[in-house]
């Protein structure tokens, strides 16, 4: 994983490299973390020859997102044999979570230990096509699923034996956290913004970091 | 691993409040998110409810009764703890993934089993390591037990005195050394002292032969000191050099002996580059920290202190004057340090990066060329090698001027008392020679200053290291042979009985697996990735432990017989064939390096290696592995085998052996394996179900479970599993045939 992560960053360094490559690249790695995290090791890759469906491209016109029973998200389609299909719940997932947030949505059936990975159902190419209630409706789902609370004040910063243990005020209220291999896991964006990965699975970024007061900047300046 | 946290005194209010009686409270752990907040919630499971508690709110109740769909889901900076209880697939709360998620792994277990049956009230235990430090709640040095915080220094330093044993006394004589060094320092400035008043500035004394005499014997004391003092030192780094290096030796030879020893499971837990950075890293800190650090510090911390106290007593005020800077250097130099360390980084990092492109694209120069991005690959070092050459060039200039300039602050304790001792030379309170003497102490007094500063951080470094390979070397291997383990020989009967095993204990790869197998049967494992037959196999070796259940050999628990035993009698034949550097000769001879040239080359003609063998320049003795000759997988493969069979072992296990050949090679090493299993118990695990056609009999493992156990024919007619995989292998081969008819 450390590894990746300093290839990626790399590639953000390099003015010339194309960004989307880049998140790409990214959302490549992350579903075999995921897998490897779940333990499940589910790769039905090789020998299934079940019914393989089709993803196809979701609008209003086919496509009607309802908040479900258990306060997520619930999906009503007309598949691509034109037959209506619903779904207890989606999961939605953005193809370019760091570059292209709001569009290249892809809405899938979440993962079981049953069924394994959960297979796409369909792509939302503009967030923007839906209603604003829908719209709404995957804005609650995206910020719980991509929890990357803003870094507005840094408290202190203390290097202790390799790892750096953070104090900070963000949007989601303060925090402790700590960071290990700051150099791989501080990625600086080409649109200025960082993105900070701490040794839980944490993620916290800084949208404008010339922004912030001059103490906050200073503690950080080494690593960027 | 913690699965019951004690709720805070009003979270637990909450709870006592909601909860009835009838209720047993069995598990309780923290979660973190709400919404867009962080929070520090608790979730309370009962035998019957799980409670949702933040601060003094009672969030959510729900009935576990009938639940379903347990789950954890893994997101972006959190995971998700997901469960239906009627109405729906529902987030039940959300928390940090690092810390807690294999916490919540065992949870979705323990909620499912008590949705079905809320009688069950003995809580799941688990004895996974938990990787955050009990006492603080920071994480642990990656893949340690170590929490650099609450480290017990004294513990540490109790250890590495045990184990300097032997050196001790070697150990002992450059602090002796370093003693006298401290001594010597404070000697000459009194004798020059002497020298100064007596003699150089003494008019009477001039043209004096006796005098004279007397001048010399004080030169020649000075000389005959430096001298002696440096034979000391030259003795103490030859003496420096031979105990570190025994130091490091013993220590090394240690490490190395104990990882060797321990069970693949606590080793793979380690990586690679980790275990070789605690052989060669930590070991190195170690020996420098306590070879060269150790009395270089007590140097200068004694020269120091004996500074100040000689000072006190020639002249107080000039004590104070040489005192009174020294906060204000101390912080300097800490400022300074700082500032140098973080530009050092910064370069360092650039350099790094510059590297690691290098690295890159060399590796993938075929790509570049093959998309005909030179041009840009070019910019792009060219990018980060200005980058690098930039932020050189504005280091040197910076640090150029401000070494000077630090120096600069560092005499101004000296030049205090230079102006001061000038004064009293006027006023006549004070001789030539005090002065200079005075002045030779502050300089003493001065030189340790930048290297004290440096002490806590060499310090917690020793100690991050030395816990680092004591860790390995106080660790238990996890499969251990019994008291009087049994060296029976083995004929080759399996039974492996109601075996569940996970590498987590909390994540069963298999479940209740049982099957018999009779001498010189061969078994073909199949299954789809992930559905545990490599583990199986792991099993088998007794690389693990099982957790339940028991796998038997000729009637034999496993646990039972030496690991020695077990594994000199079982072959084994991997698809990565990892050949080490040597010769093909070496190579086969590993498992039984008494081996005979007869008996290597039956090994290699049972393998059918030998014919190509001999084909090589320098047939057996062709070196092979990194650096020796390259052979081709197929050609490794049967190296391999040739290796597995040498000692005629009983059981052998192949797996995957041939997944990555070609069909060609595939029958030469089938004709080979042929031969082998004649009269051995076998386990072949392959994906090309041809591979398996001589199997007595089939094993089909899906997601840990036996889901078919029969002969080829038994299984085909079930139509289960096994009958869709020959048909989906069969269909394949079919459009491959009809492919290639068209082309």
């Amino acid at each position: 994983m450390a590894e990746k992560d300093t290839t990626v960053k790399t590639d953000v360094k390099t003015e010339e490299k194309d960004t989307k490559v880049e998140s790409a690249k990214k959302a490549d790695t992350k579903p075999k973390a995921k897998n490897d995290i779940m333990g499940d090791g589910s790769d039905d890759g090789d020998l299934i020859l079940e019914n393989e469906r089709v993803s196809i491209n979701l609008t209003p016109e086919n496509a009607t997102f309802k908040r479900s029973g258990g306060d997520l998200i619930s999906l009503d389609i007309i598949n691509d044999k034109g037959e209506p299909e619903s779904f207890e719940r989606v999961v939605i997932l953005r193809s370019f979570p760091v570059t292209n947030p709001n569009e290249f949505l892809s809405v899938r059936e979440p993962d079981s230990k049953k069924q394994g990975r959960g297979k796409e159902i369909g792509m939302i190419r503009y967030m923007s096509t839906f209603d604003e209630a829908t719209q709404a409706l995957f804005k609650e789902e995206l910020d719980r699923r991509y929890f990357t609370p803003e870094i507005k004040k840094i408290n202190s910063v203390k290097d202790k034996f390799g790892y750096l243990y953070w104090d900070v005020v963000t949007t989601a209220g303060n925090v402790t956290f700590v960071l290990n291999n700051p150099f791989s896991n501080i990625r600086i964006l080409e649109d200025g913004r960082i993105l900070i990965n701490d040794i839980d699975g944490n993620v916290f970024e800084i949208l404008e970091p010339q922004k912030l007061d001059s103490a906050s900047l200073k503690k950080i300046e080494i690593y960027l | 691993m913690r699965l019951m946290f004690d709720l805070p005194e009003t979270e637990k209010r909450v709870f006592d409040a909601a909860v009835t009686p009838a209720e047993k409270l069995m598990y309780c752990m923290p979660f973190n998110i709400i919404e867009d907040r962080f929070v520090s919630g608790f979730i309370a499971v009962t035998n019957e409810k799980i409670y949702k508690i933040l601060d003094d709110k009672l969030l959510a109740v729900y009935n576990l009764a009938g639940a379903t769909g347990f789950k954890t889901e893994v997101m972006y900076g959190s995971c998700g703890f997901y469960a239906n209880f009627g109405e729906g697939t529902t987030l039940i709360c959300q928390f940090v993934s690092g810390r807690h998620l294999p916490r919540y792994a065992v949870l979705v277990k323990a909620c499912e089993i008590l949705a079905e049956d809320q009688s069950k009230t003995e809580p799941i235990t688990n004895s996974e390591r938990e990787r955050f430090c009990p006492k603080c709640g920071r994480p642990f040095v990656r893949g340690t037990n170590i929490c650099p915080y609450c480290l017990d220094h004294i513990e540490v330093y109790k250890k590495i005195f045990a184990m300097t044993k032997g050196l001790r006394l070697m150990m002992c004589f450059p602090f002796i050394v370093a003693l006298f060094t401290v001594i010597f320092q404070f000697v000459v400035p009194q004798i020059q002292k002497l020298a100064l008043n007596n003699y150089i500035l003494n008019d009477a004394a001039h043209g004096q032969a006796s005098e004279m005499a007397k001048f010399t014997m004080i030169v020649l004391a000075i000389i005959s000191l430096d001298l002696f003092q440096r034979a000391m030192s030259v003795l103490q780094s030859r003496l420096a050099a031979i105990s570190g290096n025994k130091f490091t030796l013993m220590m090394r030879t240690l490490l190395y002996e104990k990882i060797q020893s321990l069970s693949l499971s606590s080793i793979q837990r380690k990586s690679t580059g980790d275990l070789m950075g605690r052989i060669n890293g930590d070991v190195n800190v170690a020996q420098d920290f306590i070879v060269n650090q150790l009395p270089n510090l007590f140097v200068q911390l004694a020269s120091f202190i004996a500074g100040l106290v000689v000072m006190l007593i020639i002249s107080p005020l000039m004590a104070l004057f040489v005192f009174v800077p020294i906060p204000f250097v101390v912080f300097l130099i800490s400022k300074f340090w700082a500032f140098v360390q973080m530009r050092n980084r910064r370069l360092w990092v650039l350099g790094q990066r510059t590297n690691h492109l290098l690295q890159d694209i060399l590796n993938g120069i075929r790509v570049v060329k093959c998309f005909g991005r030179e041009k840009s690959e070019i910019e792009r070092f060219k990018d980060a090698s200005v980058h690098h050459a930039d932020q050189n060039e504005s280091n040197a200039k910076i640090f150029d001027t401000i070494f000077p300039l630090l120096g600069f602050a560092i005499r101004l304790g000296s030049y205090l008392i230079l102006w001061y001792g000038n004064m009293s030379l006027f006023n006549g309170t004070m001789s030539v020679g005090t002065l200079h003497q005075i002045n030779s102490y502050a300089n003493i007094i001065y030189a340790p200053l930048m290297y004290i500063t440096f002490i806590p951080r060499n310090i917690s470094n020793f100690l991050t290291s030395l816990s680092k390979v004591f860790e390995i070397l106080e660790e238990n291997p996890e499969v251990q042979d019994i008291n009087l383990p049994l060296d029976i020989r083995i004929e080759g009967e399996v039974n492996v009985k109601n075996v569940t095993f996970g590498y987590e204990s909390y994540n069963p790869v298999l479940e209740n697996v049982s099957f018999h197998v009779n001498p010189g049967e061969m078994i073909g494992i199949v299954g789809h990735s992930g559905s545990g037959k490599t583990t199986l196999i792991n099993l088998l070796m007794r690389l693990y432990d099982v957790n339940e259940g028991a796998i038997e050999i000729d009637g034999v628990n496993i646990k039972d017989i030496s690991q020695n035993a077990l594994r000199t009698q079982i072959g084994i034949v991997l698809q990565e064939t990892f050949l080490f550097s040597g010769t093909i000769r070496d190579n086969i001879r590993y498992a039984m390096p008494h081996a005979t040239d007869e008996q290597v080359i039956a090994a290699a003609r049972i393998a059918n290696a030998h014919d190509f063998i001999l084909n090589l320049p320098e047939g057996y003795n062709t070196m092979v592995g990194e650096k020796g000759y390259s052979l081709s997988g197929g050609e490794r493969q049967r190296i391999a085998i040739a290796r597995a069979v040498i000692h005629n072992p009983r059981i052998m296990i192949l797996d995957e052996a041939t997944a990555a050949l070609d069909t060609e090679t595939e029958k030469l090493i089938q004709d080979s394996l042929n031969k082998l299993t004649d009269n051995r118990t076998v386990f072949a695990i392959a994906h090309r179900l041809s591979t398996l056609r001589n199997a007595d009999k089939l094993l089909v493992l899906d997601k840990g479970r036996v889901a078919e156990f029969g002969t080829h024919a038994e299984l085909l007619e079930n139509k289960g599993i096994y009958y869709k995989l020959v048909m989906a292998q069969r269909k394949m081969a079919q459009s491959v045939i009809e492919n290639q008819g068209i082309s």
